[in-house]
């Protein structure tokens, strides 16, 4: 089996296929302490993507309660459970990969979900870790804790999802790096649906093959964000292309983030996929919940993260959230702005590092009024 | 294991004294019937004239994921043609019938290969090396009997408020109907429960553009009997010479109670088929 370089384990590993990276990577990062759960991307993916017959159970992007939600049913403690205990402190990730975790007979350790395992979408739902006894106070990380995982497919840089299908139905494409399943050539063998770690390939018992988040590939194609991305009224995500740490662009906010700063983690590393959406681990939760999901270095994130004002960088990258619809490629603080670029330069964007404040007398003398200031 | 491999050598010991079916070594016999068409009514009285040979069905233990314990080890076969078509009738035990697919329902399956080039491996083909692939899918047959399912004889309880091509143009809708919208060949069957195809080897299989062969099965006391049929005589580039002769035959089915899909299936290597003049 060829051995390929997955940067956040900081080491080779197996894979099923010769290392291939795409021109340029489909990446995510989200902000998990601005997400409130509203589901208006899960509404927004689904108008746009799966309104179709067979697709009524399918959300390629939903948003789960931590840690009692998932959709579907137990999808990481089943599979967390199945990989067992690794050793993963860092740098260097000294436990198995799902790949070299794999049963002799499988080409990646999997598990397939029952059908009911997806008729609870919003189990879990803002329920806590437990109750607040009498005399609790607020404590960071908080005594008893929640927070909300949106979650799409991370375009692994190695899927384990296209490893796993036997007729190479599911490709990575060259040009940036979106995970796509060919709706022709897939016979409905649902492999990928074992495969994947983070359950986002589902099968459509209607036409009876597999279908997965395309990333919204026809508006990356024009240099638009995902629809999740764009219709967050929490501005918790930032959609674009992300470097490999030893090409990483200081101005490229997505890189800045991931890379310079590194406030952003992906999710579950330790399963080796390489996957391309970062998360921005909450601030209120024990770290060690969280090395577990976002691998080491969570604690330093957090840390960095409260102290954003103190790095205009980081700061700047962040308040380019939500900020366009358009992908940002470069970024750049101007005149006490950030200010965001397209691929070829041309401004899209700029706001302000510091929110304008407005003081009005509080006698508004044309309609004989005081002002209430409440909006 | 020990116990079950010496009950199951004992009872394909018995079996040909008891009905006096011949093994898979003696090669298949296809006799010349008189009967119009395809050969596909699996209850067509003249099968009784063929004589039925078992056929040791193997786990698929070469291309992960490997299948280990496949539930269907041996199938009975016979052969007959009317000098245009040929048909093999292929039976196997199985408790019920699968032909509903949902995300962990598999449906019943049973493909018949033949071989394009002499030296095609009987797993698939391989690279320079095609075979023809006549598979028949019990939900294609369901479909063809029933009518296609709606979401809510899959799940009857499924709430939808209403679906793209009920208010959209059916161009505009197209984009929200996948692999239907494409006609993906497994999705919905043409004419037939059967697909006619060709493979050079593992992951290659593909449906024909043109599709000839046909089928049918019946599923009664446990017992699956499924017929497939072809044309004896090449007609288009990739048909398999299945005229008078000694020919080739390899079988693969899929019980879709053991959740068999894809290369999880049992499978046989080539048998000889003796086509009589």
């Amino acid at each position: 089996m060829p051995s390929v370089y997955n940067w956040q384990l900081g080491r080779e590993m197996d894979y099923p296929f010769e290392g291939v990276r795409p021109k340029r990577q489909f990446a995510m990062i989200f902000d998990t302490n601005k997400c409130i759960a509203c589901q208006t991307c899960t509404v927004a993916c689904k108008t746009a993507w799966t309104s179709g017959r067979g697709q009524e159970y399918m959300l390629w992007n939903n948003v789960e309660t931590k840690p009692y939600g998932y959709y579907p049913l137990g999808w990481d403690v089943n599979i967390l459970d199945k990989h067992g205990v690794q050793d993963m402190d860092g740098p260097v990730y000294e436990g198995k990969t799902l790949f070299e975790a794999a049963p002799a007979d499988k080409v990646v350790l999997g598990y397939t979900p029952k059908d009911e395992d997806y008729a609870f979408p919003n189990i879990g739902e803002d329920d806590c870790t437990g109750e607040m006894d009498q005399g609790a106070w607020m404590q960071m990380p908080h005594m008893q804790w929640m927070y909300y995982l949106p979650r799409i497919c991370n375009h692994c840089t190695y899927p384990a999802c296209l490893s796993a299908c036997p007729r190479q139905v599911i490709y990575k494409r060259e040009e940036d790096g979106i995970v796509l399943l060919d709706q022709n050539r897939c016979r409905g063998y649902r492999e990928c649906v074992t495969g994947c770690p983070y359950k986002k390939v589902f099968f459509n018992p209607m036409t009876r093959v597999s279908e997965k988040c395309i990333g919204c590939y026809p508006a990356i194609e024009n240099n638009r964000q995902t629809q999740c991305t764009i219709t967050c009224i929490g501005k918790i995500r930032l959609q674009g292309f992300m470097a490999t740490p030893d090409e990483a662009r200081e101005d490229n906010p997505m890189d800045y983030i991931v890379h310079y700063a590194k406030i952003a983690k992906p999710l579950y590393p330790q399963f080796g996929l390489e996957p391309n959406t970062y998360y921005i681990p909450p601030v209120h939760v024990p770290p060690k919940y969280l090395r577990q999901m976002f691998g080491w270095g969570v604690e330093e994130a957090i840390d960095t993260y409260k102290r954003a004002s103190e790095d205009p960088k980081l700061l700047g990258a962040m308040l380019l959230f939500g900020a366009t619809p358009e992908i940002i490629h470069r970024f750049k603080l101007e005149a006490g702005k950030a200010v965001g670029y397209d691929d070829k330069g041309a401004e899209l964007v700029r706001v302000p590092m510091v929110e304008p404040t407005f003081l009005r007398d509080a006698f508004d003398g044309r309609f004989n009024a005081y002002r209430t200031n409440v909006t | 294991m020990w116990r079950r491999t010496l009950t199951t050598g004992a009872a394909a010991l018995l079996v040909p004294m008891v009905f006096g079916t011949a093994m898979a070594a003696d090669g298949i016999r296809a006799i010349i019937v008189d009967a119009d068409g395809a050969l596909k009514d699996p209850e067509a009285a003249f099968w009784d004239e063929a004589d039925p040979v078992m056929v040791s069905m193997q786990a698929q233990m070469v291309a992960k994921p490997l299948h280990g314990e496949p539930s269907v080890t041996e199938v009975s076969v016979r052969a007959a043609h009317n000098g245009h078509w040929i048909g093999l009738l292929v039976e196997w035990e199985t408790p019920e019938p699968r032909d509903t697919i949902r995300l962990d329902d598999f449906g019943d399956q049973m493909a018949v290969q033949f071989p394009l080039d002499a030296g095609a491996s009987p797993m698939m083909g391989h690279d320079g090396a095609a075979v023809n692939i006549v598979q028949w899918r019990a939900a294609l047959q369901r479909d063809i009997a029933e009518g296609e399912p709606e979401i809510r004889d899959l799940y009857p309880y499924a709430l939808v408020d209403v679906y793209p091509d009920e208010v959209l143009s059916l161009t505009d809708a197209r984009a929200y109907t996948g692999a239907l919208g494409l006609d993906n060949p497994v999705a919905r069957p043409f004419d037939s429960p059967v697909l006619d195809q060709m493979a050079e080897g593992w992951g290659t299989l593909t449906v024909r553009p043109m599709q000839i062969a046909d089928g049918w099965g019946v599923w009664k006391d446990g017992r699956w009997r499924v017929a497939v049929s072809r044309p004896m005589r090449p007609i288009l580039e990739g048909d398999p010479d299945l005229s008078p002769g000694t020919r080739r035959a390899a079988f693969a089915v899929w019980d879709g109670n053991n959740d068999e899909v894809g290369g999880r299936k049992s499978w046989s290597g080539w048998v000889d088929v003796q086509i009589e003049e």
